[in-house]
């Protein structure tokens, strides 16, 4: 176990960061990050997660705008200062170190006793569950390994704040999936303040307090995991998190209307036009005596756990996945009638 | 619990994150100290003779109160219980009130520096490095900012400020702008082509013949096209001034269309051999080509680039061996452009040769054996697939040859002949004619010329920067080489192996000959004279000045490549530029440049040891810029980036990552430095006064005197010595890289 760690909080105040004249990679970014939090940043592909994280670390330098640790501003401050951390998608091993050497590195960089080192290493590599392979050199690990090394060693310096680029995205599928629940069981045991940048939609809802979407160095929606997926407060974000179908509908403030299918939905929008988001999940064929959507059967493919259905509703298509079969007797152009789960709906703006 | 909750009075006096002190306090206590120092100059040179005159002189002047003023203000500030970035903000504007002052006084009494002033000077300089970094004005810590700030001051001094200096003296004389120098070099016939009655023939009216001859030939060939009249009129004009064009370099005895001359012969042939060795070595039968590529590929780098000039004159002159021993005729061939062309294409064929064969292994052989599939033959797959790829290569090493041939200047003052040179002119209107404007004139012009192929070069190539046209090996099987067309090459490199054998042999036997041509007994005498005479010694003082100069050489190289590669900053172009510029600019040329820049002024350094390292320091960094830099692209960036997050600073990351890392790569541009700045000779033999000989120079006279037995000894010393420090360092440097990197082969 790690002790003395001080974790932070981090805020960052109208941070943005351009490169040459007209590249905005983070557009005046706002952000609260809680003492123990693990924060994600998630978007496509450069929509400016990784310079986000590089000007919190002091890699980079902000073209405008504050970064507060603990209420102190660091934006200025050069990055051996920071007191912040952070994991690299490489991992960035040395080469010409063994583990316990690559470990041991920023204790003796700041010139701790060997003891001590000897003994916090020893901590840190137990920490991870690398206690026998403190002599191996980083080409000797298994991915994985190294990525536990790369951990460790930033662990042991006590970060106030800790950084993931990608931490996963070297690994396999299956690795993946474990990795990223010891780091999440990790940074809880911990308490230790944490950013995490991915592209990956599931590993974000997994493991993180709350999810920061991003879009072309904009924030999009910050938000729980949960909120996220229910409430998304844009068509990026509906679709970027999970997949959504899209339908125009109205709203009285109670209800929802979609053409002529009405129900009960609470929601703080105003009244009039919406568009209804529908998850594919939501979808479900409805019992002849309750109301429901007409919709005509385009096509469905039979995948074993779920079915997944192509729907036409008044020329717009409804994609729906089921649990188990569904209604297998229903046929290609067949008329259906559908039913919506009012939990994985909710309203956007219209278009 | 919250900071900003804390009451003002309870807040601690070190802020939470950040530094207690500014780092700017140690260099502000070091300009202090050189402030007191100032008095100790060196008008006669030794560094730390007290001069009471100046004494007087730099503590009554109110600039450099203002100076001792800023800086001790700099110190109180660095102790300053506010936020950093704050505090430096502050240091920073009086380290540039310092700073400015300082300089303002140096440029004023144009006291040459003594200790005192370098001490100020390096100690502001990294005040302002710590404050721009502090301040987050520079990405960076305080020894990126304060390595920024120097590297820039030192290609403005060393490198941009010189070359200005020949720019001015051309046409900037006496205090005014006056272009009579520059008209009357311009019009003189050593400079251009035509009207010289001093020679016997009269060049303008054969130079006519020639342009006639063009003329008449353009239009037949353009007849029997049958193309219309307009065209034929076209081609008519055309072949008349390609005509004139030719005639004019040919018969113009001056060092314009001389050099033109030389470098229109030169820079073909040495890329086409350069090309046809690559094609040899890359896609050759035969293993013994390849060794012998091996060889003649680092031939170039351990021998003084004048040597096989000199050997030249043993086999093919006067008295050479084949021509008057074997052959039994006295011509004096060799000296004018025959022999320097054969000697330039003898020593820049293998660079064009290293260039190529980069760029041709660098090629796809998928490419090749999909051509190949497609049904085309061995010829066809030549001209359709890898020809186009190495059209870059070509040009890069055809435009190297031009520069270098321009450049040159060992060669032509060996075997020039009577002809004229642009790169020994310069030297020649100095040392001969005490004329430093038409030096400076000669200078300028070769400048432009260089520096526009060097250019064209970057821009035809899209201007990567230091990058090199290397590549890796591809793995796969390379279409090979037409047989005929092997058959051909292979005999050329036959032919050229045998040659310089045959030239460095002789040099080796030339050593132990009484008296070349005549007397071939064995003797030890030119050894004797060598060891007992001022050879040795000046042998030694070389060997020195090469080492001491590596050094600095190589972590500057090395320096310049880890800011210009990894670090983004305002100046990098110029910081960039600049070093090309050192690599671009002709040998000659940057030696009056030193002359006319340090002769006079604060940076007084004429006629002394350091000049000499300074001039090499600068000439051979961009060697070792490439190293650097190809060794630095092998590297993850993220691995120094970690090793920032771990809390290293830069200068850490360096020693503890990027050192054992590339410390194959340091050593091997460590190096190349040292041999190179042994072999230097056209900037130097400027820099050389009474007491500092160098040896290629010492060299050079002695074969300009005759005493060809005694410099083929220095020759034979020299080469042998060279290559002796690149086998054993490159091997130490190999097995020292393979434990630091701890690889188990
Ligand atoms: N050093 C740089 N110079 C110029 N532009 C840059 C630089 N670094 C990033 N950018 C640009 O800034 C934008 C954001 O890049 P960033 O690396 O932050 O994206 P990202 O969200 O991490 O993407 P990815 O998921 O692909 O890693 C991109 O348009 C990128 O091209
Ligand atoms: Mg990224």
């Amino acid at each position: 176990m790690i002790s003395g760690l001080k974790p932070a909080t981090v805020e960052l105040r109208g941070l943005v960061k351009r490169f040459g004249k007209d590249v905005y990679a983070v557009d005046d970014v706002d952000l609260h990050i809680a003492r123990g939090e693990l924060l994600t940043l998630l978007g496509p592909s450069g929509c400016g997660k990784t310079t986000a994280l590089r000007l919190i670390a002091g890699l980079e330098r902000p073209t405008a705008g504050q970064i507060l640790l603990d209420d102190e501003d660091v934006a200025r401050l050069p990055a051996y200062l920071r007191d912040v951390t952070m994991v690299f998608q490489s991992y960035a091993l040395f080469p010409h170190m063994n583990v316990f050497e690559n470990v041991a590195y920023g204790l003796r960089v700041a010139r701790r006793p060997k003891d001590e080192i000897g003994t916090r290493v020893e901590e840190a590599l137990a920490m991870v569950g690398l206690e026998g392979l403190a002599h191996r050199t980083p080409s000797q690990l298994s991915g994985g390994q190294q990525q536990r090394v790369a951990l460790a060693r930033a662990l042991v310096i006590r970060p106030r704040v800790l950084l993931f680029d990608e931490p996963l995205s070297n690994l396999d599928a299956k690795l993946r999936k474990r990795v990223r629940e010891d780091i999440r069981e990790l940074q809880q045991r911990l308490g230790i303040t944490s950013v995490y940048v991915t592209h990956d939609q599931e590993e974000a809802l997994a493991i993180s307090d709350r999810v920061v979407v991003m879009r072309e160095g904009v924030v999009e929606q910050i938000g729980s995991p949960h909120e996220l997926y229910t409430r998304p407060a844009s068509r990026f974000v509906a679709d970027f998190i999970g997949s959504a179908n899209f339908l125009p509908g109205r709203y009285d403030g109670q209800q929802i209307d979609l053409l002529g299918y009405r129900w009960t939905h609470e929601q703080d929008v105003a009244a009039g036009p919406v568009t209804v988001m529908v998850r594919p999940e939501a979808v479900e064929f409805a019992r002849d005596d309750e109301p429901a959507l007409e919709a005509t059967l385009m096509s469905s493919a039979y995948l074993g756990a779920a079915t997944e259905y192509v729907f036409d509703v008044a020329g717009t298509e409804l994609f729906a996945t089921m649990s188990g079969g569904g209604m297998s007797a229903a046929e290609k152009g067949d008329r259906v009638r559908l039913r919506l789960k009012p939990t994985a709906v909710s309203l956007l703006p219209p278009d | 619990m919250d900071a900003s909750s804390t009451p003002n009075a309870l807040r601690p006096r070190r802020p939470a994150a950040g530094l207690a002190v500014s780092g700017a306090w140690l260099p502000a206590a070091l300009a202090i100290v050189g402030w007191w120092a100032l008095p100790i100059g060196r008008p006669n040179r030794p560094f730390l003779t007290l001069e009471p005159d100046l004494y007087a002189a730099s503590i009554g002047h109110p600039l450099l109160w203002l100076t001792l003023f800023a800086a001790v203000a700099a110190l109180a500030l660095s102790f300053l219980p506010v936020p950093t970035a704050r505090r430096a903000d502050m240091v920073l504007a009086v380290g540039v009130v310092a700073l400015a002052s300082v300089v303002a006084w140096f440029m004023i009494s144009t006291t040459p520096f003594g200790m005192g002033a370098l001490l100020v000077l390096a100690g502001l300089v990294m005040l302002l490095g710590n404050a721009l970094s502090e301040s987050g004005r520079v990405q960076g810590d305080a020894f990126i900012a304060s390595s920024i700030l120097f590297v820039s001051l030192f290609v403005l001094l060393f490198i941009l400020y010189p070359l200005f200096t020949v720019l001015r003296s051309s046409i900037y004389i006496d205090g005014r702008f006056d272009f009579s120098v520059f008209l009357r070099t311009m019009q003189h016939p050593l400079f251009f082509m035509l009207g010289n009655d001093r020679s016997a023939v009269d060049e303008v009216a054969l130079t006519l013949r020639w342009s006639l001859a063009g003329l008449i030939g353009f239009a037949t060939f353009a007849l029997w096209r049958r193309v219309r009249w307009t065209a034929v009129l076209a081609r008519a004009v055309l072949g008349g001034a390609l005509g004139f064009v030719l005639g004019a370099l040919i018969y113009g005895n001056g060092a314009l269309p001389t050099s033109l001359l030389l470098v229109s012969i030169v820079a073909p042939t040495a890329t086409l051999l350069g090309l046809a060795f690559a094609l040899l070595g890359q896609r050759g039968r035969l293993g013994a080509v390849r060794r012998s590529l091996d060889v003649i590929s680092i031939l170039p780098i351990i021998t003084p680039p004048f040597v096989l000039a000199f050997a030249m004159i043993f086999l093919l002159g006067r008295r050479g061996l084949v021509t008057y021993n074997l052959l039994d005729m006295q011509s004096s061939w060799i000296f004018g452009i025959p022999g320097v062309a054969l000697a330039q294409i003898l020593a820049f064929t293998p660079i064009a040769y290293l260039l190529l064969r980069g760029s041709l292994s660098s090629l796809n052989p998928a490419l090749e054996e999909a051509a190949q599939t497609l049904g085309a033959g061995p010829w066809v797959t030549l001209r359709t697939i890898t020809w186009p790829l190495v059209r870059p290569g070509l040009a890069a090493a055809f435009l190297l040859s031009m520069i270098e041939s321009l450049a040159d200047f060992g060669n032509p003052i060996i075997l020039g002949g009577n002809r004229k040179y642009m790169a020994t002119e310069v030297y020649l209107s100095l040392t001969g004619r005490f004329n430093p404007n038409e030096a400076a004139v000669y200078g300028a012009v070769l400048l432009l010329m260089v520096l526009g192929a060097f250019f064209l070069q970057r821009w035809w190539l899209g201007g990567g920067s230091f990058v090199t046209v290397t590549g890796k090996p591809t793995s796969g099987a390379l279409a090979s080489i037409p047989r005929g067309l092997e058959v051909g090459l292979t005999v050329v490199l036959f032919v050229w192996t045998v040659f310089v054998a045959a030239l460095y042999l002789s040099i080796v036997v030339g050593s132990f000959a009484q008296l070349w041509g005549v007397n071939y007994t064995f003797t030890l005498r030119h050894y004797q004279d060598f060891f007992a005479g001022a050879g040795w010694e000046v042998f030694l003082f070389t060997a020195r000045v090469a080492a001491i100069s590596a050094v600095p050489a190589m972590l500057l190289g090395f320096l310049v490549a880890y800011l210009v590669a990894r670090q983004r900053f305002f100046g990098r172009r110029f910081v960039e530029f600049g070093s090309l510029l050192s690599f671009a600019t002709p040998g000659t040329v940057m030696g009056v440049a030193y002359i006319f820049a340090f002769n006079t002024g604060p940076v007084l350094l004429t006629a002394s040891a350091t000049i000499i390292v300074i001039a090499l320091v600068f000439r051979n960094m961009p060697v070792a810029i490439r190293a650097a830099v190809a060794g630095l692209a092998q590297i993850d960036p993220s691995l120094e980036e970690a090793s920032t997050m771990l809390r290293a600073r830069s200068l850490t990351t360096m020693r503890r990552v990027l050192f054992p890392l590339l410390i194959n790569t340091l050593v091997t541009g460590l190096i190349f430095a040292f041999v190179t700045a042994m072999t230097a000779v056209s900037q130097v033999i400027f820099l050389v006064s009474p007491g500092n000989q160098f040896a290629t120079v010492l060299l050079l006279g002695w074969v300009d005197q005759g005493q060809l037995g005694r410099a083929a000894a220095m020759g034979t010393i020299l080469i042998v010595s060279l290559l002796l420090v690149i086998v054993v360092v490159l091997q130490l440097a190999r097995m020292l890289g393979a434990r630091m990197v701890g690889v188990r082969t």
